[in-house]
């Protein structure tokens, strides 16, 4: 999966696969996750939001399940 | 003098190598500055120079203050405090160069100056030297890169030492990643055994990985260990058991030869003969049917028969009103047959009795038959193309093996053995060892061997399987690789984190070590005992070591170095950093990762734990 580089203290680069609808993060320590079932819609708002760290954790933690990979 | 920047103190007392120091009334300790660059003064791992003419003589301070006093003058010494001890190493020409071992030694008076980066440099050869490998910056001079001799670092092998969370993983992440560098090395040749399946994914796009249950859609193959190219001494401890009674275990060792030459009979290989096959010769057999043969010879019954001895023709197999058997048995499904009951009934003449076999390895076979039939061996006992059939007919040969493990076009091959069951775990990675071992000696005058083309074994979590106690397999193989490794081409690293658990024979032959923090005594210690240099100070550091920070002593350093080691990009990093309990970040920010029991709860399902638990198998079925 492609992931975009964005500039976040705790994010390094966010992904998104539309065909199997999984969200992949690489967080800056070096661990990447994938949450799984997420909308287009969510990815781009997590791509728009301000402090994508902020909204990683108000709306998709808890409401996606996820995985490390 | 005293306009001399770098000039410390005078040299008072030489005895041997150990020479002591007092520090001159003028030299401030802390920080000093030498054309515009910081160095630390009067710092234990630091180093100095003392100029003798035409020869300037290198040596690390062990010791700073008042333990540095000379005895005698501890009581009559006003200000007892400024004194260093030094451990002299070398010795080189003002701008040229660098030896270990000194011709002359120094005398008292003789001054001392602090090393400067222009003498590092001469120290430490040139950067650009493809010879030598930076794996990160000296602690005491950030500027200066910290260089490893890659030809001394492989072939007299090494070991990387510490703590757990001490940055273990990650220097060797990042040797590993400066050593597999295709443009500087396109011929590398790295050897992963990998307990933890921990560096999968840092090197995943220099490494080809060999696992158990592979994850065929990262481009992981499966690991095949073939059980008959081990020698005997390691396919018993996996397969039958320790068998004592000499008769049994020769029977069992004719039964195979007598199988690996039937199989060659009809399947020649070149370079073996009918003559020269043995036990130990890597000749396919199959152990599904040495098994059903040994297990038929002791546990059929017999129709007795007027003179007829017992063979397969007197069977008593149990048969169904048709006439045909009940459960004929399947030599490779591992099925035995079923066979009647003994019967010696009077006035019956039909007799049954059990057979007259002299075997006693009834247990030894039973657990041979329950491992054969175990799917978590089938890495071992029916490895996909490398499963000889029942005559002894295979797809593929070794070589196809061996070029998979150290042919591949990827520098690094990774085997992941953290799916074997722990119980073989050391056999399996000492057979494993050996077989690489003996291919690559073999091999010495070809281009495939060690010698053209040298091979790094990197053994991970090495503790697990050297112990001093395991005079099994795993140990053999490896003090054999540490004793002569060194003249075919074969190197190895050796991680570990508890070094007092290593076999101290094999933690010598370490010439390099690479020593990160380390608390407990008994382990230090082992490292102390292992290193070549007479350098107490230095080690009395290990507990105080910060977090991927190393000191790097032995023969691919000119000086014992405290480096910091460069930490891979977040992309590189093992797969092994400690779970954080609280994980750091905040609600405005984000946090670090989304776990830790800080954050608010997911949801949870346990019934993905069970399948997973099931199946073996730690990556979500989800994932991809």
């Amino acid at each position: 999966m492609q992931r975009k580089p964005v500039s976040s203290s705790n994010i390094a680069e966010i992904g998104y696969d539309e065909s199997r609808r999984i969200l992949e993060v690489l967080f800056t320590n070096g661990s990447t996750y994938q949450y799984f079932d997420v909308s287009q819609q969510e990815y781009e708002d997590l791509m728009r939001a301000g402090s994508h760290g902020q909204y990683l954790n108000a709306n998709i933690k808890g409401r996606y399940r996820y995985a490390r990979v | 003098m005293a306009a001399d920047p770098t000039f410390l103190g005078t040299v008072e007392d030489v005895s041997g190598a150990t020479i002591r120091i007092k520090l001159a009334q003028a030299t401030a300790s802390g920080l000093s500055f030498i054309e515009g660059q910081s160095y630390r003064v009067g710092q234990v791992g630091g180093f100095v120079r003392v100029p003798l003419g035409f020869v300037n003589l290198y040596g690390v301070i062990s010791h700073v203050g008042a333990s540095a006093v000379p005895e005698r003058l501890a009581a009559i010494e006003e200000q007892g405090n400024r004194w260093m001890t030094v451990q002299l190493v070398g010795e080189g020409q003002p701008g040229v160069g660098f030896d270990r071992g000194i011709s002359q030694f120094p005398t008292v008076g003789d001054p001392v100056n602090l090393v400067t980066e222009f003498d590092l440099r001469t120290i430490y050869g040139r950067p650009n030297d493809p010879r030598f490998v930076s794996v990160g910056r000296l602690a005491s001079a950030n500027s200066i890169p910290a260089l490893v001799e890659i030809d001394k670092l492989v072939t007299r092998h090494s070991a990387v030492l510490g703590a757990t969370g001490s940055g273990k993983s990650t220097t060797v992440a990042g040797l590993l990643t400066a050593l597999s560098d295709s443009a500087l090395y396109p011929s590398a040749r790295i050897l992963v055994i990998d307990i933890h399946g921990e560096y999968g994914k840092a090197l995943a796009d220099r490494a080809a990985i060999f696992r158990i249950s592979p994850d065929a859609s990262k481009g992981e193959r499966p690991l095949y260990i073939p059980y008959w190219a081990m020698t005997l001494d390691e396919l018993l401890p996996v397969t039958f058991g320790s068998i004592e009674n000499g008769g049994d275990r020769g029977a069992v060792i004719d039964r195979i030869t007598e199988l690996k030459l039937s199989g060659l009979k009809k399947w020649p290989r070149a370079g073996v003969t009918e003559e020269g096959v043995t036990v130990d010769a890597p000749v396919p057999f199959s152990i599904h049917r040495l098994w059903f043969e040994l297990h038929c010879e002791m546990r059929a019954t017999h129709y007795e028969k007027a003179g007829q001895s017992q063979s397969r023709d007197t069977w008593a197999l149990e048969k169904d009103a048709a006439g045909t058997p009940v459960q004929p048995g399947d030599v490779m499904k591992c099925i035995p047959p079923r066979f009647l009951p003994p019967k010696d009934d009077k006035g019956d003449t039909e007799k049954i009795r059990y057979s007259r076999s002299s075997l006693g390895i009834g247990r030894a076979l039973d657990a041979l038959g329950s491992r054969l039939r175990d799917p978590r061996f089938d890495f071992l006992f029916r490895p996909g193309p490398y499963l000889p059939s029942a005559e002894g007919q295979m797809k593929q040969d070794l070589d196809t093996l061996l070029a998979s493990w150290l042919g591949d076009d990827k520098p690094i091959s990774i085997l992941d053995v953290s799916g074997v069951p722990p119980s073989i775990q050391a056999e399996l990675v000492g057979s494993l060892l050996r077989l690489v071992y003996d291919a690559l000696f073999w091999a010495r005058n070809i281009p495939e061997g060690g010698r053209e083309r040298p091979l790094l074994i990197v053994l991970e979590e090495a503790h697990a399987y050297l112990g001093e106690k395991q005079t099994q397999v795993a140990s053999v193989a490896v003090r054999r690789i540490a004793k002569e490794g060194r003249k075919y081409g074969i190197g190895i690293m050796l991680v570990s984190q508890r070094p007092a658990e290593i076999d101290p024979t094999i933690l010598s032959q370490c010439g390099t070590l690479f020593a990160l923090r380390l608390s407990n005594s008994a382990d230090r210690g082992q490292i102390r005992n292992a290193a070549s240099d007479n350098l107490e100070g230095l080690f009395s550091m290990l507990p105080v070591l910060r977090t991927g920070e190393a000191i790097i002593v032995g023969e691919a350093v000119n000086l014992p170095i405290r480096t910091l080691i460069d930490r891979p990009s977040a992309k590189r990093r093992p797969d092994s950093a400690d779970p954080k309990v609280v994980v750091p970040g905040s609600e405005s920010e984000g946090y670090e990762s989304p776990g830790g029991w800080n954050q608010k709860r997911d949801p949870s399902d346990y019934a993905e734990a069970v399948e997973l638990w099931r199946r073996q198998d730690a990556k979500s079925r989800r994932a991809q």
